[in-house]
């Protein structure tokens, strides 16, 4: 191994310490929310923990016709709101905003890409960087493309150094659209520099699932159709839609949340042990089990799929308007805010397991959970009657709010009798840690810039995804199943619970 | 001997003291809280109590008054991030009687979305010197199935053997080498009790956790790939510390120490001259690295504190030099602070200073976190004690010091 390959020496033992090499951001659509919001503050916090390395620099990208210091002010207003970190250190914002600059691009103006490119020539001139480059579209999917292709028109996307491109999902509406969007960023990109952000997998909570899998030998061994019975997903919102009717109303719970989300979180309740959590071997074994779910077509669709569309009801005790009535949204609305789907993952290990997911908006309260829920014992030692109250046991493991894990199981109630009753044992991550978790955007800007994609999706990845849900969301266009209409401020419409007790099993109650 | 126990209210400390009391006082005083604060908790829901929770035992041992108040202080702010039980041992106490004094106290945090979760601080006052006591006294308090730490204030009694023994009920011992009474001996027993101790012990230094942000600022300057070929090119370390004498080259030598060992270096000779100036000759192949520190008056620097780095050579004929300095805009004081998250304000910087070639100087700012006691313990205690590179840093440092 030459000496420039090798790891640097003097990084080890820098516990938590991921040195990032020095390289130019380019925020397209800087002025927007997600820059203002989550990635300007998240920067912010990045230098605060001496992760930005001598030599970053950010670029804002945008139409507004703004100077380097409206930028900085603009900068410095959005992290003083939305810094998870608070009060805002007066010295660590300054140096951060000395490396923050601005450049007008319209994104239809090659000229304006070519201003850009020097721009980031004289940054790297004065900055000492080789010319690494990430590009962060943090701008509307559709204009994707049209920055890629301006990217390479302009020559953004060679020379030395690294060229990379951020983009947030969702990536594509369906197969089609996804396979395209694929096919224009790797002409201009290899894929190995196409970072596809879910901030779902950036949580620290959604992470902890393969490390409760992987990094204790007690759960394995029975994580498997042997053992377990059913897992069921629940993704539920107490909210609505807010100020998202255009995008949602063309959009769905199925594409929105359950492409995304509720896939990712079946594959990494599902994958096989990853050889390393590295991003080959890592993503590698999602996508074996996105191919490896059964395809729902035809029938099935009907039979294993439910959607439904909020009324108006009670959330949290505040009354709130149907679906049909939210702003933005077409008053015959077909487009479903619950979805709920019956999967099987044919593989050797979860042979006839059902894997449940559900997914919806104006649910009685915000959590995400993954539910393991284990087979009876094979025989009632104490009879009948002990066991009346007792349930399976199962493994819950809460994403949020409250994120951790409950063991539940049966156990003697304390008296001269012998009657079992169901507890359960909580590993709660706040009471066992207390220190706050990082902001999923910090930990994937960091991924980005030192160049692992474990928590990037890739190409195969979302295709698979599409591959899967593509025939269900044109079956729902024809109306196969009837979309159903629940209150708001409840748990979907009744054909979720039916799709359940079907198989003789009923939903978690969260 | 007195041994009640105040009434248990919900967000009110319980407290109890006892006189001339034994350890089984303690524990049956310990007990009767627990299940009052579970009990309390659990509402009507009489057969389920709420659970305990508890990450570690961490124990601080103090030589006096003062750093009895700093331990007991210190590691409560700490129970409020870690739930912990903390007991401090305040050894060579002045006790009427011939057994303990203890006293209990307790903090209930309330997490937004999780259960309350209490913190014992067990107080105990002993005769004698703490290592005489470690493993009888503190053995039956400890939570079993968690780490042990021992914080001891001050200069541990590095030769002797009862405290060897006294460690074995630990995990990890923390010390900061910056409080040593006699800093360059007490180093260099240190460094020699690392081969002694059982191999589950971890030893901390407060001192390398102040040292931490320099080695990162350093490791980031070789970090990328095109920077790398630097580090088989440096020929010149510069370090300016505060104060003079050779107890308050620890740090300076801990940072060679760490470059030394990271990087291959094997030392050829040490000298020190007049005004705190030492200069070291490492080799690493052909190659000859000059090691050269400086005492420097600086307002604001503690004793023994660094004040400059500056790292320098030749690499396929590019120049590099890089600097790092600290900003010295306040006195590190003894003061505990309670700060609501990690990382809160502070304006201590470091100014990192890159030349590469002909190029224009780099200057890049970052921030400093607090340096007090609690920050630190936190820090050493979320990573765990064990530290290869601590250790042979140290290796390195008590084999450079023992030359000057």
């Amino acid at each position: 191994m030459k000496v420039d390959e090798a790891p640097n020496p003097l990084a080890e033992g820098l516990h938590d310490y991921r040195i990032a090499d020095p390289a130019v951001m380019v925020i397209f659509g800087a002025t927007g929310d997600l820059s203002g919001r989550k990635l300007l503050p998240a920067l912010y916090n990045l230098a605060k923990q001496r992760s930005l390395p001598a030599g970053f620099a950010v670029v804002g990208a945008a139409m507004n016709e703004l100077s380097d210091d409206d930028f900085r002010k603009h900068a410095s207003d959005k992290i003083h709101e939305f810094s998870r970190t608070q009060p805002i250190d007066g010295r660590v914002l300054d140096a951060f905003l000395s490396s923050v600059s601005y450049v007008k691009v319209d994104f239809g103006q090659l000229d304006d890409f070519k201003t850009l490119a020097k721009k980031l020539q004289q940054l790297d001139d004065a900055n000492h960087v080789p010319g690494n480059r990430i590009f962060y579209c943090a701008t509307p999917p559709p204009t994707y493309q049209t920055i890629a292709l301006q990217l390479q028109a302009s020559g953004l996307n060679k020379g030395e150094g690294y060229h990379r491109i951020v983009v947030e999902k969702p990536f594509g509406s369906d197969l089609q659209s996804a396979r395209e969007l694929t096919q224009t960023l790797q002409k201009v990109f290899a894929e190995d520099s196409v970072y596809r952000i879910d901030h779902y997998l950036g949580k620290e909570t959604v992470q902890n699932i393969l490390a409760f899998r992987f990094a204790n030998s007690i759960f394995e061994p029975v994580w498997n159709t042997n053992l377990i019975d059913s897992v069921q997903i629940t993704v539920a919102e107490e909210i609505g839609i807010e100020q998202r009717g255009a995008y949602y109303d063309r959009a769905g719970a199925l594409r929105d949340i359950i492409q995304n989300h509720g896939l990712q979180l079946v594959t990494l309740t599902a994958m096989e042990p990853p050889l390393a959590f590295e991003a080959g071997a890592v993503r590698d074994e999602k996508v074996k089990v996105l191919r490896s779910i059964r395809p729902l077509i035809g029938e099935d669709i009907e039979q294993s799929t439910v959607r439904g569309q909020y009324a108006a009801g009670w959330v949290l005790g505040e009354q709130v308007v149907g679906y049909r009535d939210e702003q933005n949204v077409a008053p015959d609305s077909q487009t479903e805010t619950f979805a709920a789907l019956r999967l099987f993952v044919d593989n050797w290990r979860w042979a006839g397991v059902p894997f449940y997911i559900r997914a919806g908006k104006r649910m009685p309260k915000r959590v995400t959970e993954i539910r393991i829920q284990f087979k009876r014992p094979p025989h009632l030692t104490f009879g009948r009657e002990a066991m009346k109250e007792v349930d399976p046991n199962a493994i819950t493991l809460r994403i949020q709010p409250e994120e951790g894990i409950s063991l539940k199981f049966g156990a003697k109630v304390p008296s001269a009798g012998l009657r079992i009753r169901s507890v359960t044992m909580d590993f709660e991550y706040v009471t066992s840690f207390l220190v706050e978790a990082p902001e999923a955007y910090e930990r994937l800007l960091l991924d980005c810039m030192i160049g692992d994609p474990t928590l990037f999706t890739r190409a195969d990845e979302v295709e698979a995804a599409w591959t899967l849900v593509d025939p269900i969301e044109n079956a729902w266009r024809n109306g196969r199943p009837p979309l159903g209409t629940y209150p708001a401020g409840s748990w979907g419409p009744d054909t979720a619970a039916q799709l359940l007790q079907g198989d003789g099993r009923e939903w978690h109650r969260p | 001997m007195a041994s009640a126990v105040t009434a248990l209210q919900r967000d009110v400390n319980p407290m109890w003291h006892g006189e001339d009391v034994t350890i089984a006082d303690v524990l049956t005083a310990l007990d009767d809280i627990r299940l009052k604060f579970a009990r309390a908790e659990a509402g009507d829901d009489a057969e389920h109590l709420h659970p305990r929770s508890c990450v570690m035992t961490l124990i601080g041992i103090a030589p006096d008054d003062q750093q009895e108040k700093v331990a007991s202080l210190a590691t409560q702010a700490i129970g409020m991030e870690h739930p912990a039980q903390a007991i401090v041992l305040r050894e060579e106490a002045p006790l009427a009687g011939g057994r303990l004094e203890a006293w209990i106290t307790t903090d209930v945090r309330r997490p937004e979305v999780a259960c309350a979760v209490q913190c014992e601080l067990i107080t105990l006052h002993v005769k004698g010197p703490a290592e005489e006591h470690l493993g009888p006294l503190l053995d039956p308090l400890l939570v079993s199935g968690v780490p042990t730490y021992l914080w001891w204030l001050g200069t541990p009694p590095f030769g002797r053997r009862e405290l060897l023994d006294a460690l074995r009920i630990c995990d990890g011992l923390v010390v900061d080498s910056a409080e040593f009474e006699k800093p360059y001996q007490s180093f260099q027993q240190m460094s020699g009790m690392l081969k002694l101790v059982h191999h589950r012990l971890g030893l901390a230094d407060l001192q390398w956790s102040r040292l931490r942000p320099w080695r990162e600022m350093i490791a980031q300057f070789f970090s990328p790939v095109d920077r790398r070929p630097f580090l088989e090119g440096i020929s010149e370390v510069g370090i300016d510390y505060s104060g003079e004498g050779r107890g308050n080259r620890i740090v300076a030598s801990l940072l060679t120490g760490w470059m030394a060992s990271a990087l291959g270096w094997r030392l050829r000779r040490a000298t020190a001259g007049t005004g705190g100036v030492v200069v070291a000759h490492y080799e690493r192949g052909d190659r000859t690295v000059e090691v050269e520190f400086r005492s420097v008056p600086k307002d604001g620097l503690v004793a023994g504190e660094l004040s400059s780095v500056r790292v320098a050579g030749v690499s396929r004929g590019t120049t590099f030099r890089l600097g790092v300095h600290h900003n010295p805009e306040r006195a590190r004081g003894r003061d505990i602070d309670f700060p609501e998250r990690r990382g809160h304000d502070t304006a201590r910087v470091l100014l990192t200073i890159i030349e590469i070639g002909d190029g224009e100087p780099l200057r890049h700012v970052q921030q400093l976190e607090s340096e007090d006691e609690v920050t630190l313990l936190l820090d050493l205690l979320s990573t765990g004690t064990h530290d290869e590179v601590f250790n042979r840093s140290v290796a390195a440092a008590a084999a450079l010091m023992q030359q000057f």
